[in-house]
């Protein structure tokens, strides 16, 4: 009699029973009863109405996104489809001696592993391209990834990492931007300098605003490192057929562009990629580039299957762009009437390791950086410089945030220092219809006083004597 | 004790890229039974641009929002797109969806002219009827103009279009320019008790007047707003991602890297500033980023007007507040003279 067939004695049949419960509860799933809901839409009228401009009509995917029916990536499987992770450097800046993988690959389940060197063009980037898919030699940050895993459940790709030897030899690292600007500096992308990008306006003559001014103000603020935390994390499906045709599912925000890096990263004609959009659980900004699409698809090449990646909350904050922290420096020349007669700028952002839309965060942030005022005599340098951080990029407002709360902290402390009300102020140097904004362009459909006055309505503003 | 301030904020925004070419592509097909399908590159990523992106079709075919079904974010099937980035999405493909509109719409103007015995230039699209200006009562309906335009005359009503915002690139010593097509303007009124025994920060209330050109979905303009909001509570208050010593991120997680919840949320008023940009599609502009612009600065200016003090790092933690409270109290007693 083998072990198996033998009758089981009482006592270990009570055990047997206790084990076989649960075990029969994940076999036979209690099915809910189905919620009914009507067939036919109860569509509100503002949908249904001509002059469909200026209507409230209810969303399009609001009744699937209310049942819990809208697909998002991690609602999608195919047949035979399996799952990628990435291991992250967790060293700032550091070369790589050596990446041992084998171990990894002798597990069973886990079906290819990809490193840096693997990857046909190993760059990509919307201005620069300096970041790459996965870290070689260099390590620029702690979120850097350096090999990736495709294994057929999460929890073999998981484990698959901890069996990736990687032996680095540490760099030194710089994390303040203002000291990654001196000249030795240790440099993020050497030999270039951290400083990549600079912009600056200039109008008027600032010298002789200030000699006009009464008064003059100078204050220094700065901002944090802000990431998006989008519900959905960065998440994609790569699926490179026998024809040699790759469709990409992804949640980007621009397929165009993410088209674009994949046939450069991949060295693969446009036509023979296919990029689809899913509904995207939030985006503001941290999704407007390629991540991890080009590992992906690199894995469901070498493994003829469809390959899925989606990051992890820490992922999503050490190895996706993030806001930029701004170091801003203020100096206003005001008449004692609190006319704003001269405005200097310093911005110093810092750009973490990869430019990723930083240079447009620059340009951004110094364009706007005077306020919303008709200022004669302005000069804004903005610089953005490398360092071994998590790389900054495009985010809700683009650098307009941070020195929207430097202008407008000043904006008061003038304010009170000259005792005129906050809202008067501001209405004595808000932009006109047709005013000049500090790049010299004549503006139109300015209602900057319109909405000063109406939030003061709203609010109920009264000023204080 | 608990002190009371209040602090206002107002602030400019662009609409599309800085100087460089962010185009939009589109192509508006009207159906047989005068129902149309938009193809479009962008992204819906949640603020519900699909959705004013088929209102701006219907209203440039004369049929309402439900008729238009949005097809969107497939680079084999849709027409590029610079996509959902930089508050350009309702303004720039939104003017690609309505010249693509406008030109399937000539289409059937041409089918619909003799139809009526009048020239093309007298007819307008309106409550999905096609009809002759000033004299409503003669009109055919946009269906049957259709199908007699695809199934009887073989000339189907598909239109296709691209627009790119006019910019004029920046002079590289001055920055003079013009930078950006058009902006939108924005004002945001805090109020907040600030407990100046603890230095924590409560919002009691916020008023938001934002301006967007036409609001093409009022609705949806007012949840662009809240949302912006609690993105600039947080940016205020709460969130700040930490590294240690060694470049290593110390709080890549929801319990270490605080945001907002609901329970922080203000009251908001939010009013949408009237405005018309004739370079918009009927009028609009944006409002997807700038919502989140002013937010920040006006709570800290409203801690300064409870406590007197101006915090100038963000965020504006309780332990940031009451240090500065503190150093204040501290500046003040050195002052009583011997």
């Amino acid at each position: 009699m083998n072990e198996h067939s033998r009758v089981l004695e009482r006592d270990e049949l009570e055990i047997a029973e206790t084990l076989r419960s649960p075990d029969v509860d994940l076999r036979l799933p209690p099915v809910l009863p189905r919620e009914p809901y009507p067939i036919e839409p109860l569509t509100p009228d503002a949908r249904q109405q001509t002059r469909a401009v200026g209507q409230r009509a209810t969303r399009s995917d609001a009744r699937l996104h209310g049942l819990g029916q809208t697909k998002y990536i991690d609602d999608l499987s195919f047949p035979g489809m399996l799952y990628a992770r990435i291991k992250r450097a967790g060293i700032a800046s550091a070369r790589i001696k050596r990446i041992d993988t084998s171990a990894a690959e002798a597990m069973p389940g886990v079906m290819a592993v990809l490193t840096g060197k693997e990857i046909p063009t190993n760059s990509f980037g919307p201005t620069f391209q300096d970041q790459p898919v996965l870290a070689d030699p260099i390590v620029r940050h702690a979120g850097d990834g350096v090999a990736a895993v495709a294994a057929v459940t999460e929890q073999i790709a998981n484990e698959a990492l901890a069996k990736i030897v990687v032996e680095y030899e540490p760099l030194p690292a710089v994390l303040d931007p203002v000291a990654a600007m001196r000249e030795d500096s240790p440099k993020v992308h050497a030999p270039n300098s951290n400083i990549y990008a600079t912009k600056v306006v200039r109008k008027g003559d600032i010298e002789k605003g200030f000699a006009e001014s009464d008064r003059i103000f100078e204050a220094r603020f700065s901002t944090q490192m802000i990431e998006h935390v989008s519900l959905e994390p960065h998440a994609a499906i790569a699926d490179w057929d026998a024809n040699g045709r790759l469709t990409i599912w992804a949640t980007i925000g621009r397929i165009t562009l993410a088209r674009a890096d994949m046939a450069r990263t991949l060295k693969l004609p446009m036509s023979r990629i296919r990029i689809i959009g899913t509904i995207v659980g939030g985006n503001f900004g941290g999704k407007n580039e390629i991540s991890q699409e080009p590992a992906l698809a690199l894995l469901s090449k070498k493994t003829g299957r469809p390959v899925k990646g989606v990051f992890t909350r820490g992922e999503e904050f050490t190895a996706t762009t993030t806001r930029h922290p701004i170091i801003m420096d203020y100096k206003t020349g005001v008449s004692n009437k609190g006319r704003i007669l001269a405005r200097q700028i310093r911005l110093v952002l810092d750009g973490g390791a990869y430019c990723s839309w930083s240079a447009t965060t620059l340009g951004k942030a110094c364009i706007l950086s005077p306020g919303p005022y008709k200022i004669d005599n302005v000069v804004a340098e903005a610089f953005v410089v490398y360092t071994n951080k998590t790389m900054t990029g495009a985010m809700r407002g683009f650098g307009a945030p941070q020195v929207c709360f430097a202008y407008e902290s000043q904006m008061d402390d003038i304010a009170k220092a000259l005792g005129i009300d906050p809202l008067e102020i501001r209405l004595l140097n808000a932009f006109d219809e047709g005013s000049s904004s500090p790049t010299g362009q004549v503006l139109h459909s300015v209602v900057i006083k319109e909405s000063l006055r109406k939030a003061a309505d709203r609010f109920g503003w009264e000023p204080r004597s | 004790m608990k002190r009371r301030g209040r602090g206002i904020a107002c602030m400019w925004y662009p609409i599309g890229f800085t100087v460089d070419a962010n185009a939009s592509a589109a192509t508006v097909k009207v159906n047989e039974d005068g129902t149309a399908t938009v193809l479009t590159g962008t992204v819906e990523t949640g603020q519900g641009s699909l959705t004013v992106l088929g209102q701006i079709a219907a209203e440039a075919l004369g049929i309402a929002t439900d008729d238009v079904h949005v097809v969107s974010a497939d680079t084999d099937t849709t027409p590029m797109d610079t996509g959902a980035i930089a508050s350009r999405t309702t303004y720039v493909t939104g003017n690609a969806i309505w010249l693509a509109a406008e030109a399937a719409k000539a289409i059937l103007f041409e089918t619909a002219a003799p139809m009526l015995g009048v020239k093309v230039s007298q007819l307008e699209a309106r409550d999905r009827k096609i009809q002759v200006k000033s004299f409503p009562q003669r009109n055919v309906s946009i269906g049957e103009v259709a199908h007699r335009s695809q199934v009887v005359l073989g000339q189907p009503a598909i239109g296709s279009a691209s627009w790119n915002p006019p910019t004029v690139a920046m002079d590289p010593e001055t920055g003079q320019g013009k930078p950006f097509a058009t902006y939108v303007y924005a004002t945001q009124i805090a109020e907040v008790d600030v407990d100046d025994e603890t230095g924590e920060v409560e919002i009691l209330r916020i008023a938001a007047a934002h301006d967007c050109g036409t609001a093409i979905n009022p609705m949806l303009v007012e949840g662009q707003v809240e949302g912006g909001i609690s993105m600039g509570v947080g940016m205020a208050l709460q969130e700040e991602m930490l590294f240690d010593a060694n470049g290593r991120h110390i709080n890549p997680n929801l319990t270490n890297y605080i945001m907002p919840t609901s329970l922080d949320m203000p009251e908001i008023a939010v009013d949408i500033v009237q405005g018309y940009d004739p370079t918009g599609p009927f009028g609009a502009k944006g409002v997807g980023e700038p919502t989140a612009v002013p937010t920040a600065a006006a709570i800290l200016n409203a801690i300064h007007d409870a406590v007197g003090v101006r915090v100038t790092s963000l965020p504006a933690t309780a332990e940031k507040v009451l240090t500065a409270i503190k150093a204040k109290r501290a500046a003040e007693v050195k002052q009583i003279p011997a």
